[in-house]
């Protein structure tokens, strides 16, 4: 019994770059930068005061359904947008006769409460920084039963499964910066599985707030390049000093070949691989031989049963980090040997930022996108080669080059390593 | 071409016990762990770890980096790996053959976590910053814990097992509510099924006993006063319980090889969504009796095949009558014996699945179904269930063990026992 082959039919992105797919490919054709002062708050006072956020984004102008939206935060309205594009954008979405048989695996952020529900339990129930938890149980006020669904690890899933009437295997992970990419892995196994004939995969997360925001400085994870947003995040170049913190959502629709076939779909590429590992070295570094995403990659090639030389460009994790940069390099040059210098990469993130969570979910979609269109985004601002990073990065404008086939990368704190195989639907098998 | 998934280790920890001896042991008397919680004024109850979580990691360094969640689901994993004699077995490899079997070997997460205490953190600069966001921003770097960032993973568990023991296969961390644990042991079944890994363990834990997260689910009229009675006529609600469970998953060639002992086989496992609001739940039960017949189908069983149940059972109205529903509607009129275990140490949300699938292979083996305890009159929406407060017996060597969670989530576990260390 040969192993069913998964399509990629639909894309739908929210992205720093535009509030859909088209705008956002547009962009990055362009290299335009979606990095800016933080807009959404006062972030004046914090050490790192630019991001890319997502702008002039209104979830009721995708969603009509205000009931639904109460319960969804800046990032939820992200993903009901983005998984909405992408269920249009294929031309199928789940109906009462096939709802069992659609799935829904997402990538989601940290969940915890926003900063209004911190400082009103702060207000009403703390005491020299310590919680009073008697105050705060008897207090009627501190209980919004809106902002508990808001807070449940699995409510952005809920409200997809919910909007879109998914009846089938529904489920929501968090390996941080990898989330996206292991949940489309996840989900393109539902299909081998036979489990499900479609699945609506994806990420989303935002953690352009005041406690998000903190987090990173805190770690000192930032490009505190101010006064230079658009340049501040550089990945693969010597002068490169953190990333940039990103927003937004991604969602693909993944559909049995046969079935994608049957309906005369258009196809934008097979995720034919997943490769899945974990670092095991440490939380925030990856090992400086490559170790960890090495095995994801060579994973990703077994699982897709493609040849190293089979693949024609590499959507990075590229964060923009020495250490993160640095290692992905190594790891590429361990996996394709003579290879590596034949393959055009770049990091989209150079455009966009880190969308953290969303990250793998918004770059498997742009990959998808160069393998449709043969058309491959820059690598923006690197200017000044790191030796240490030496493969053909894609610098000023795109590259026209048929892709056979793509990898995207995406690498997370705690050592998750996630690496998608996505081949032309007309490749050579 | 589908492997045989046997467990081969197992390690479980919640308010009833440090070892799954223990805590077998006090279901089987009755004996429910649930307290008072002291110091949080009006009378509260749930199910708490009485060790200090910091005791339970062997590095004295990690728990300033780790939530109590995470310390609870490193301890457990780390019974289950022990339990398991992998570390024992993979130290009589050969170098070589070590790096190759890391890269085979899978962790699988159900995470939790004490999602608001967690943000307690930022209380000391809320004092200084108030409203004022500029000040936030200022202050912030004097006053929050660099690490604050990384104490807030969910992914925590997996990283450190990892860091811990070299593992470094394929991974998830399942964030989905009360079945992220069940999940967690169906994915990693599935990965060692597919050839994707040779051995996994699958973790589920959590820590939903904390002071804001007992005010949200008190609010929303889901917590009972005294005791967790599921399927009862006088249920009120559930109580939330800390703990986390673990499970060792290797192939049946695998196990047979290095002459492990076996404590059983997944035989298979389902997930469906009811596609409704976060918390509603169909009364028919609808997406838990396709879980169950997704999962029967899966294990290549009959409905008749089954010889016990331990149902999600959380002590709600509208959770017990909606799944007694779903077993009727599985099993007709010849449900087989049915338990549930949450009266006995609470609702352990992201960890519950798994504890209770370490509790369901002690019965299946003990050939012994622990009674609800607190059961005093069984509700008669769901009569037609074979609930007792007293044991029964299982009436063959399989159980499906059944999660819920909020979102209409629904997992379904089916497990066969191993008697004396082998697979029948």
């Amino acid at each position: 019994m040969t192993r069913p082959r998964v399509a990629v039919t639909g894309i739908g992105l929210v992205t720093p770059l535009g509030n859909d797919t088209a705008t956002t490919w547009a962009a990055l054709l362009g290299a335009r930068s979606g990095v800016a002062p933080v807009a959404g708050f006062d972030a004046s006072g914090f050490p790192v005061r630019i991001a890319a956020e997502v702008k002039g984004f209104d979830a009721r102008a995708v969603i009509d359904d205000r009931k639904l939206l109460k319960y969804a935060n800046r990032y939820h309205g992200f993903a009901l947008a983005a998984a909405e594009e992408a269920l249009r954008d294929a031309g199928v979405r789940p109906a009462a006769t096939t709802a069992t048989r659609w799935g829904c695996v997402v990538g989601s952020g940290m969940m915890g409460v926003d900063l209004g529900e911190l400082q009103q339990v702060h207000r009403r129930a703390v005491v020299d920084g310590a919680l009073q938890p008697a105050r705060l149980l008897a207090d009627g006020s501190l209980a919004d039963p809106v902002a508990f669904c808001r807070s449940q690890t699995n409510a952005g899933l809920g409200l997809l499964v919910q909007r879109f009437g998914i009846a089938g295997y529904a489920s929501s992970v968090h390996t941080a910066c990898a989330s996206g990419g292991q949940a489309i892995g996840t989900a393109a196994k539902l299909i081998r599985r036979g489990i499900a004939d479609h699945v609506l995969a994806g990420g989303f997360d935002s953690m352009i707030n005041p406690i998000g925001l903190a987090g990173f400085c805190l770690l000192g994870a930032l490009s505190a390049d101010n006064d230079a947003p658009e340049r501040a995040s550089r990945p693969f170049d010597a002068t490169r000093n953190g990333f940039v913190l990103g927003e937004g959502a991604g969602f693909l629709i993944l559909e049995a070949w046969t079935h994608a076939v049957a309906r005369g779909a258009r196809i934008y590429a097979e995720l034919a691989g997943d490769g899945n590992s974990l670092s095991s070295y440490r939380i925030t570094d990856s090992h400086p031989s490559g170790d960890g995403p090495i095995q994801a990659m060579r994973q990703g090639l077994a699982d897709a049963g493609i040849a190293a030389d089979a693949i024609d460009y590499l959507n990075a994790h590229g964060t923009s980090t020495l250490m993160n940069d640095r290692s992905e390099c190594a790891a590429v040059h361990a996996v394709f040997g003579a290879h590596a210098g034949r393959i055009a990469v770049s990091s989209t993130k150079s455009l966009m930022g880190h969308l953290i969570a969303a990250a793998g979910a918004v770059e498997a979609g742009i990959t998808a996108l160069a393998v449709h269109h043969g058309t491959l985004p820059v690598n923006a601002n690197l200017v000044e080669r790191d030796p240490e990073c030496d493969l053909d990065f894609i610098c000023g404008t795109p590259r026209a080059r048929p892709v056979r086939a793509a990898l995207s990368n995406a690498f997370g704190f705690g050592g998750s390593n996630s690496c998608l195989v996505l081949r032309h639907p007309e490749a050579d098998r | 071409m589908s492997r045989r998934v046997v467990v081969t280790g197992s390690g479980a920890l919640c308010a009833a016990g440090a070892h799954c001896a223990d805590i077998w042991a006090a279901a089987c008397a009755g004996h429910s762990a649930l307290t008072t919680l002291s110091d949080w004024g009006a009378s509260r109850r749930g199910g708490v770890v009485e060790i200090d979580a910091r005791t339970l990691v062997e590095d004295r360094k990690l728990p300033k980096l780790l939530r109590r969640s995470d310390m609870y689901g490193l301890y457990a994993a780390a019974r289950a790996i022990d339990d398991a004699g992998l570390i024992a077995y993979r130290d009589t490899l050969a170098d070589r053959a070590v790096a190759t079997f890391n890269d085979r070997t899978g962790v699988f997460v159900g995470a939790g976590g004490s999602a608001y205490q967690n943000q307690y953190d930022f209380f000391p600069l809320l004092d200084v910053a108030g409203d004022d966001l500029p000040t936030f921003g200022r202050e912030l770097p004097a006053t929050v814990n660099p690490m604050w960032l990384l104490r807030s993973l969910p992914n925590n568990v997996l990283c450190h097992v990892g860091i811990r023991f070299g593992f470094k296969g394929a991974n998830a961390c399942i964030t989905n509510h009360s079945v992220s644990g069940l999940l967690a042991v169906s994915e990693a079944a599935s990965a060692i099924r597919a050839g994707e890994v040779e051995r996994a363990v699958a973790i589920g834990h959590d820590a939903p006993v904390e002071p804001q997260a007992v005010l949200y689910f008190e609010r929303l009229g889901l917590l009972a006063t005294e005791c967790v009675r599921p399927f009862d006529a006088a249920r009120s609600g559930s109580l939330l319980g800390d703990g986390a469970g673990a499970l060792l998953l290797e192939t049946a060639e695998g196990a047979a090889a290095r002459g492990a002992t076996v404590l059983g086989e997944i035989l298979g496992s389902g997930c469906a969504s009811e596609a409704g609001h976060l918390l509603a739940i169909r009364e028919d039960g609808d997406g838990l009796a396709r879980a169950m017949t997704a999962a029967l189908d899966d294990a290549g069983l009959d409905a008749a095949d089954v010889g016990m149940i331990v149902a999600h059972g959380n002590g709600t109205r509208r959770s017990d009558a909606s799944e007694a529903a779903a077993i009727g509607s599985v099993f007709g009129a010849a449900a087989p014996p049915v338990t549930a275990f949450k009266w006995a140490f609470g609702h352990l949300i992201a960890a519950a699945g798994v504890v209770e699938s370490v509790l369901a292979l002690h019965a299946l083996r003990a050939g012994v179904v622990p009674g609800i305890a607190t059961l005093r009159e069984v509700d008669p929406a769901c009569a037609h269930l074979p609930v007792l407060s007293a044991a029964q017996a299982p009436r063959s060597d399989v159980a499906l063990i059944l999660s819920r969670g909020f979102a209409g989530m629904n997992v379904v576990l089916a497990v066969r026992a191993a008697h004396g260390g082998r697979l029948p």
